[in-house]
This record gives structure tokens, sequence and C-alpha cells, in this order.
């Protein structure tokens, strides 16, 4: 019975309610910015609740993570510059809506859905953490390098036009991440000695420079082009937008939960690999992929705001971050004189309970503010170019500088930003580079693990993958998506069926 | 209002003709070298807000990671010796040099502070085949080149407890398998992917606690308080004896050249926050051990520990460069 | 699916990027050539990290994204060859016309003057020049828009979330220090 009392926490205290909400709104503005970040935001509030007591402090943590991570879908849809990596997907379709001037119902849609997915992914925290994170547990290092050969596999479904290209930018991405020192053996890698490259190149950079720098340089080509007038009479989706996308949302979501549980990987694969999903199982959109499907923005902001609850299962359970965020909370904790580990479930559930009630609110606070104020948000879109675009430079070379104080990742936002620009005018995907750099460390780190574990021996290796019943499932998720990407299997498809198969 | 604006007004003016105020007349930057969340941030803003208060100044605490915290020690070692720039770091800048990682090392710093100091211990998966420490050497000698040990790079503390191994057993025959923190290491010990870890007593102790992870030796020379019933290496060889007490540490450190008085006053804050209650409690249950050096205590500390560290290394062949190059004194000479 | 949207040839969305499928833009052959010369120099550069040293060294994944690099650039390259020159567009004027040029440029300076100079003063030089550009509106106007919002970036990122911005020539930190320490006094009165 306590658990319900704990759980009911932060309804019985209005204090506590306030903060969360708080948070939230607050969270909402950091997510749509692009370069302020929720890890930031975080870590700030760390010295800034310092004093306070542990519940106040994690309640208004929560409400800028839930609000966060939902925010950067807006600024994807509104600008085609995504808020944080994990609406990157986001934007693919998003924007297309909002350039037919239906911003306002592109973020109805979203802010449903995620709230949705955020409730599936509480759940899963409260009813089988446990479960769970045994299972994020017998990852091992060749599961994972499976996980990011999947992920590398996206490519295919993010890049509409030429194959060959997003091939190219995928491999570009995956370089990228791997400037600097190497982590694990401290070797130089693409550093050609210039030390200001030993550190690497900050992703949160690249992307800023791709999506945001790129992006106004492209609209400088119609300045005086008048803004879409947006439409904002339909926000609230009917009910049965929602019922027809739920089996969908409830799909992606799972992938959601996992991939947040999982340690070192995040909402922002999540979200991508929600979206190829929903590229794989819809059968008939209204609208194709990339042209402003609805199924392109149910997919990925399930998955992400599901990711939420999925990151806290580690962390409740084991006091293993799930992501960034869970890992600085840990932190919190600390500070706040709790020991987050295992025993913290055991010594302390009101703890668990209290955070989970947290979430709940958190997300209806996130339904709340992301249905009001839509006005306000479309009328940025509705600003003069002339005034947007310099914002948006200034924007994100101040973002790209605050992700980690460093003037070069100044450098790099703004030399990737003119790049992206060039391959934005001759057909190359932007959004394989961003795939490549986040799955980059994932990739190669824990190729090099496992290799390693088998003493360099490939035979070795691939009997451990036969051997294992997740990494073979793993396996051959990897061969079937691959093949089925080739064009031999549209070609056997259109036989079989007597129908061109649905791949590009 | 009005007399708030002129007075703006004439604090700009005042500091462009630089008058010598009272330190600190603006809010201090904080380095921190390793990534939020981490233990060296953790550490940092916990003692940092007590130290605020004995300042009577701000501290505004960054993290600016890359390059196994290099990055951060070369942007402190650049900026203006005004103590209006610390680094707030860990242990690894005294083996950056043999390690080939960079030309600078707390050398170039005068400690402001050196808050506390780690404990090393050995666990092991729970499943693992053996019990101690003991039973691990035997099972390794039984079953060579099988053992996977977790590793975090070269000049980590896996590296330096492993060469520690090494030099008093007598080289071992095991699969060294890298991660990028002891965080992540430890978690792949649980599920498994590695057998045994290295790690800092903290990072390691409430998975201990709950039973997920194995203790098998304390690296001390007596059993620590927070975990009875786990030895101490040193009961099962003594040989390590020469080479403990060792582990990380945290520290808070200035540019050379920063003026004595400003110095000194950062230092009784340091010294002030590291004795506040709440900060004590929080690294016991941790199971640091509270230092809170400065001055030549702490200079001697630091050197002894470059010494007996990077010799290790070196005789353990893991080093690019020889510590001689540098003048690091072999320990007792 | 090929689906090019002649309202978009621009690129402004990436899940349909700019490039046209039949036709080579200006440009596109130069910008072709270029990519395989990076991935070429990439690949030189992954092979000198540890070289096929073993399995596991630090540079076996560079090289084989870099090997894919090389091919992916190479195949770019002939296919973008034998597509026959989009006669209708120019590169300075459907490429790189002189507003994204100096642009480009603007934000190049930007990045030269904004440790010297400090970030205040270069942001406001780089928004009310921009603005004025083009918006092509009175003084007033151009100098209320881009201060106001360079003081909402700044108190955003400043003050709320402590981005401690290059400070060049303004003594920033002392300014805030000083009604810090006003609201200090007045709050213990």
């Amino acid at each position: 019975m306590s658990a319900v009392m704990d759980f009911l926490t932060v309804f019985s205290q209005p204090q506590l309610l306030l903060l969360v909400g708080l948070g939230t709104f607050a969270g909402v503005y950091v997510g749509a910015i692009p370069g302020l970040s929720v890890t930031m935001a975080v870590s700030i509030l760390i010295s800034f609740t310092f004093s306070w007591d542990v519940y106040p402090a994690i309640s208004l943590m929560i409400g800028i993570y839930m609000g966060g991570v939902y925010g950067g879908s807006r600024t994807a849809i509104l600008l085609n510059i995504p808020g944080a990596p994990s609406a990157i997907a986001t934007a693919l379709d998003g924007y297309p809506m909002a350039l037919r001037g239906e911003a306002g119902e592109a973020i109805g849609v979203t802010t449903v859905m995620s709230f949705i997915g955020g409730f599936i992914g509480i759940g899963v925290l409260a009813l089988f953490a446990p479960l769970i994170s045994d299972f994020a547990l017998t990852f091992q290092p060749r599961d994972y390098m499976l996980l990011a050969i999947l992920g590398i596999l996206l490519v295919g479904s993010l890049s509409q036009g030429s194959l060959v290209k997003g091939i190219f930018a995928g491999a570009l991405g995956i370089a990228i991440g791997a400037v600097g020192r190497d982590p694990l053996t401290f070797a130089e890698r693409f550093t050609f000695d210039f030390q200001i490259l030993e550190g690497g190149i900050s992703f949160i950079a690249v992307m800023i420079g791709m999506f945001g720098v790129s992006e106004a340089l492209a609209q400088l080509h119609h300045v005086d082009k008048d803004a879409v007038r947006q439409k904002i009479s339909r926000i609230v989706p009917s009910l049965s937008t929602v019922k027809k996308h739920l089996p969908l949302s409830l799909q992606t979501s799972s992938i959601g939960v996992v991939i947040g549980a999982l340690p070192g990987t995040g909402g922002d694969i999540a979200a991508l690999m929600a979206y190829d999903h929903a590229k794989r199982v819809t059968k008939s959109p209204e609208r194709e992929f990339g042209d402003g499907a609805m199924e392109g923005l149910v997919a990925p902001e399930t998955a992400n705001n599901a990711a939420v609850g999925g990151a806290f299962i580690p962390m409740m359970t084991l006091g293993i971050p799930g992501d960034a965020v869970t890992a600085i909370m840990i932190g919190a904790l600390f500070i706040h004189g709790l020991n987050p580990g295992p025993m913290l479930m055991i010594d302390q559930p009101d703890m668990f309970w209290f955070i989970v009630g947290a979430l709940v609110t958190a997300n209806c606070f996130m339904l709340l503010f992301g249905l009001t104020g839509i006005k306000l948000f479309t009328r940025i879109v509705e600003m003069p170019r002339a005034v947007l675009i310099p914002l948006i430079m200034l924007l994100s070379i101040v973002g790209a500088y605050a992700v980690n104080n460093s003037i070069s990742d100044v450098y790099w936002m703004l030399g990737f930003g003119v790049f992206g620009y060039f391959m934005r005018h001759y057909g190359y995907p932007l959004g394989p580079v961003i795939l490549g750099v986040i799955l980059s460390r994932l990739l190669d780190d824990n190729w090099r693990r496992a290799i390693i574990s088998e003493r360099e021996d490939l035979g070795r290796f691939f009997h451990g993958i036969v051997t294992s019943p997740l990494s073979l499932v793993l396996f051959a998720a990897v061969i079937l998506i691959f093949v089925s990407q080739t064009p031999l299997w549209s070609e056997g498809k259109a036989r079989v069926f007597g129908r061109k198969g649905e791949q590009q | 209002m009005k007399r708030a604006i002129w007075g703006a007004l004439g604090a700009l003016a005042l500091s462009a003709t630089a008058a010598v105020a009272e330190y600190p007349e603006k809010e201090i930057q904080g380095i921190i070298q390793w990534g939020a969340g981490g233990s060296t941030d953790t550490v940092m803003r916990s003692v940092t807000p007590h130290a605020e208060e004995v300042l009577g100044g701000s501290v505004v605490m960054q993290n600016m990671t890359g390059a196994v915290g290099a990055i951060a020690l070369n942007h402190v070692a650049g900026a203006s010796a005004d103590g209006y720039t610390l680094l707030m770091g860990a242990e690894n800048p005294m083996l950056y040099k043999i390690m080939g990682l960079g030309d600078k090392d707390y050398g170039e710093f005068i400690p402001i502070n050196i808050l506390a100091r780690g404990t090393p211990i050995l666990v092991a998966n729970k499943d693992a085949p053996f019990d101690d420490y003991a039973g691990m050497m035997e099972h390794i000698k039984a079953n060579p080149g099988e053992v996977r040990f977790g590793a975090t790079g070269p000049g980590g503390l896996p590296s330096v407890i492993t060469a520690m191994i090494n030099t008093v057993e007598g080289e071992l025959d095991v699969i060294a398998v890298p991660y990028d923190g002891d965080g992540p290491a430890l978690t792949a010990l649980q599920g498994g992917a590695i057998d045994v870890m290295p790690a800092v007593l903290g990072a390691a102790i409430e998975g201990i606690r709950a039973g997920n992870m194995k203790p098998l030796a304390v690296f001390d020379v007596a059993a620590n308080d927070k975990l009875p019933g786990v030895p101490a290496v040193t009961e099962f060889n003594d040989g390590y004896s020469t080479y403990l007490p060792w582990g990380p540490f945290f520290g808070v450190f200035a540019p050379k050249g920063t003026p004595d008085d400003v110095v000194a006053k950062l230092s009784d804050a340091f010294a002030a926050g590291v004795e506040h209650p709440d900060f004590v409690a929080l690294m016991e249950n941790r199971g640091f051990t509270l230092m809170g050096i400065a001055g030549d205590e702490a200079e001697e500390f630091l050197s002894k520990w470059q010494q007996g560290t990077a010799w290790l290394l070196q005789d353990a062949g893991l080093t690019k460069a020889s510590p001689e190059e540098f003048g690091i004194a072999r320990p007792g000479e | 699916m090929q689906h090019i949207d002649p309202e978009h040839h621009d690129g402004t969305s990436d899940a349909t990027p700019g490039g046209a499928s039949d036709q080579r833009r200006p440009g596109e052959l130069v910008f072709a050539g270029l990519m395989l010369a990076v991935s070429l120099g990439l690949f030189w550069s992954a092979y000198g990290i540890s070289g096929f040293e073993a399995l596991s060294a630090p540079g076996s994944v560079p090289m084989a994204t870099t090997v894919v690099m090389v091919l992916a650039s190479l195949l770019v390259l002939l296919k973008t060859a034998k597509l026959p020159l989009d006669r209708s567009e120019t590169l300075a004027r459907d490429i790189l016309p002189p507003a994204v040029v100096l642009f480009s440029l603007a934000l190049a300076i930007y990045g030269i003057l904004l440790k010297p100079l400090g970030f205040l003063p270069t942001s406001a030089l780089f928004l009310i020049l921009a603005i004025k550009f083009l918006a092509r509106r009175g003084w007033v106007w151009t100098l209320t828009v881009s201060l106001g919002s360079l003081i909402v970036i700044w108190l955003i990122f400043r003050i709320v979330f402590s981005v401690l911005m290059p400070a060049g020539i303004l003594p920033e930190a002392e300014f805030i220090q000083f009604f810090r320490d006003l609201f200090r006094a007045e709050g213990a009165q």
C-alpha cells in the first residue's frame, strides 16, 4: 500500500506539483533550442538545487527531462532544425507538413503521441523494471556491435534519392565519429597532428551545423518569399487518428523502451530505428514518407519519449545510467545522500515510486504545455526570414559552443554548416551523416571489445554469435534487413507476389 | 534603480582601470576535466557549494571533456593565472607525459586542495569460479588466456593495478578488454562480458553490497571498514606493500603564477568545503579517504604519487616514454 | 522511389534532398571529385593509424569505413560524370548566389573575431549587418530587433545556463558580479 502513497507523493504536495510543471515547461523550451540540451540543464540544476531536499530537486529534473525530450520536435517540425538529436527523424516528415501549412496538426499529433509513448515507457518501468534490466545486462559487446550495424542499415531508409550517396554520407559520419584520441587506446585518429583535433568533433556540433546553419544558408535563396501561413485550427488530433496509429505506436514504444534501457544507447537511436520500423510496416501511407507522412511523426516521437522510462530502468534497479541524463541524476542522488545502486529499490522503494509518480505527472504536464501555446510557436516560422536566418545562425553558434565550452566546436559547426549546404544541393542526404556519428563509437568500441574477448579469433567470434540466442536473433535481423535492401530482393518479391516491392 | 545603473557603469569603468579589489570580484570558472555524471563531476559539484560560502563568490562549473582530460588541462594552463580559472581534475594528468598524451601535468599548477583519495578493489562477476584473490590467481594459472580483465586504457586505474599484479606475481596471461570508464566496465562485469575488474571502491561498493559482484581483495595495506570481511591484498602477498597505499585522487588546481593571496583564499575555502559534514558523509559513504591537503604537503604527495606510478608503469613496459626523460626520479632515489 | 519535389529543388527538406536525379547540377562533378579526394586522403590517414596490425586495432574500423567512402564516392563520381549537365542552372544563381557567399564569409569572419573581440560585440555586429542587409529597413528597426534578440539570447545562455562565451573586450563577469552583489546586499538588509 505504501507504494501507492509514494506514487502519489507528487500529487499530494502542491510544491512538488509546481516544480514538475515548471520543469516540464522549461524543458520544452530547452529541448526546442538546438544547443541547449537536457543534459546541460540537469547538470546545472545539480548546483542550483544543492541545498534543497531530494524530492523537489528530482521533481524539477524529471520535468526538464520529460519536457526536453519532447521539445526537440518543435523546431524540427517548424524549422527543419532538430532541437535535440532524438528529433532528427521527426524533421523528416514534420517539416514537409509545416511546408504545407500543417504545422499545428503536426505538433498536435507529436504531442499526443509523445504522451502515449511516455506512458508506455513509464508503465514498463513501473511493472517490469527488474525483468528489463536483467535483459539489458545480457547484451554482450558483440550484441551491441550487431545493434550498431542494424542501426547503420537505417541509411537505406534515411536516404531518399540516391542510396550510394546515402552510404557515402553514413560512412563519412562514422569517420567523423572516430576523429580524436581513441578512448580505448588513446591512439590519435584522423587528427593530422593538430592538437585542436585531439578532443574529437562533438556530434552535437556536427548536427547543429548540418541542420541549423546549412538550413539557414539554403533559406537565403528565398528571403523575400512569404512564409507559409500556418493553419492552427486543428491542433488536437481526432480520436480516429489516434486509434489508427495506436498499433504502430505500441510497436515503436517497445523499441523505445528497450533501446532506452540499454546502457550506451538512448532516445536518438531509438527514434531513428522506430522511423525505419514504421517505414517497413506501413503498407500504404496516406502520404509518402518524407513527404509528410503521419506515421513518420508517430514512430520517432513515441519511441524517444518511451526511451525516457526505459533509461530509468537500469538506473533504478542497478544504479547503471541508461543515458547521459540519468547518469547525472545518479550523481544528484549521491549528492543528496542517497546511494543509487541495486540496493536502492530494496532499501528505499519510496524513491522508486516517487520517481514513477513524478514521471507520470511530467508526462501529463507535457501534454498540457504541448497542446497550448502552439500559436506562439508557429509565429516563429511566420517571422520575416530576414530576421529568422541571422538568428538561427547566431543560436547555432552559441549552441555549438555550449556543448563543451569549446571554440573549436564552433569552427566545426560552421564548417559542417557550409559543407552540409553543398550536400543538400547535390542530393546527399544529411540524416545518414548524423546516424554515422551517433553509431560510430557504439560500433567501433564494441567490435574491438568483442574481438579482443575472443582473442582476435574470427572463428570463435562467429561461434559466439551462433551459440547465443540473443546474438543469433540480432544477426538474423541484420542479414534480413541487408538482403531486403538489395535490388535482388525486390525483384524476387515482385516475381513472387506479382507486384512491385516497396523497396526503393 | 538609477543608482544601480550608475553603479554598474562605475563598475565597468573601475574594472577597466583594473583596480585591485578584493578577490573574488567576479565569478570563478571551474573547469571539470570529466563529463557530467562521472565521479570527478559528482565530487566537485558537491564540494564547491560549501567552498563558495566561505569564498563569498560564485564558482561556475563547466565540463570540458576530451583526450582523457588533456583538453581541459591545456585550457586552464593557457588561461591567465588570476585565480578566475580553476582546474577540477583527477589523477590522470600526472601520467600524460609518459603516456605521450601531452607535455603538461600538474607541475604547471598550484594545488589548491587535494580533496580525497580512492581505494582500488578487485571485483569479479558473481558467477566467477573463484571467491578470493588466491582463488583467482590459481584459476588464471589453470586457464591461461581465458580470464577477461576490464581495462580503461593506458594509465587508467585498471592498468596500474594490473601492472602492480604483473610486477608482484609475474606476468599474468589474461585478456584485457578496454572500456571507456569504470562505470561501463562494471556494467559489463555484471553482464558477464568481463570476469574481473580493478575498480575504485566507491564505484563498486553498491554492487558488492547487493551481491551483484564479488569482492576479491582490497588494494590497500589493511581491510576497509566500509567492506568488512574483504581482505587486503597484502594478506595474500606481502609484495604489494611496496606499492600501497595507492589510489586515484581528486583535486582543485590553479595555474602557476596565481598570486599567493588568491591561492591562500581559495585553499582556505576548499579546505573548509572538505570539512563540511555533508561532504564528509558523502565521501565516507562512497569509500573515499578524505585528504584535504594543500601547499607543500600536496606538492609532495603529487610528486611521490607520480614517481611511484610512473616507474611502476615503466617497469611493466606500458609507457610511451621513460619517466627519466621528464626528470621523474625513481622512488627512493 | 525517386521523389524529387520540383518546388523544393534546393534541398530545404532533408528527407527529399536537393539534386536532380537525371541531370548534373553545376559544380556537382567538382564536388563529387572532391569527395573522392577527401575519401582517399582519409583512407590514407586511417591506414596510418595502425596499418593491418590486428582486427582489434584502433585503425581497423576507420579503415573499413574509409574504404566504403572511397568506393561510394567513386561510384557517385562515375554516375555523375555520365549525367548531362543541367543547362538551365548556373553556379552563380542556383548554387552559390551572392547572399550565400556573403553569409559564409560573414560566418568565417565571425569565427575569427569571436575570441579576440568577445561574444557580445561580435554578435551585435553580425546581427546588425545581417538583418540590415537582408531586411533593408531603417536603422532604428534594425538596431532594435538585433540588439533586442541578442540580449534575450545572452540572458538565456549566460545568466540562466551560465555558458561562458568568450568575454573579449567587455568586462562581462565584473558587470554580472556587480549586480549579484547588489542583490545580495539588498537580500541581506
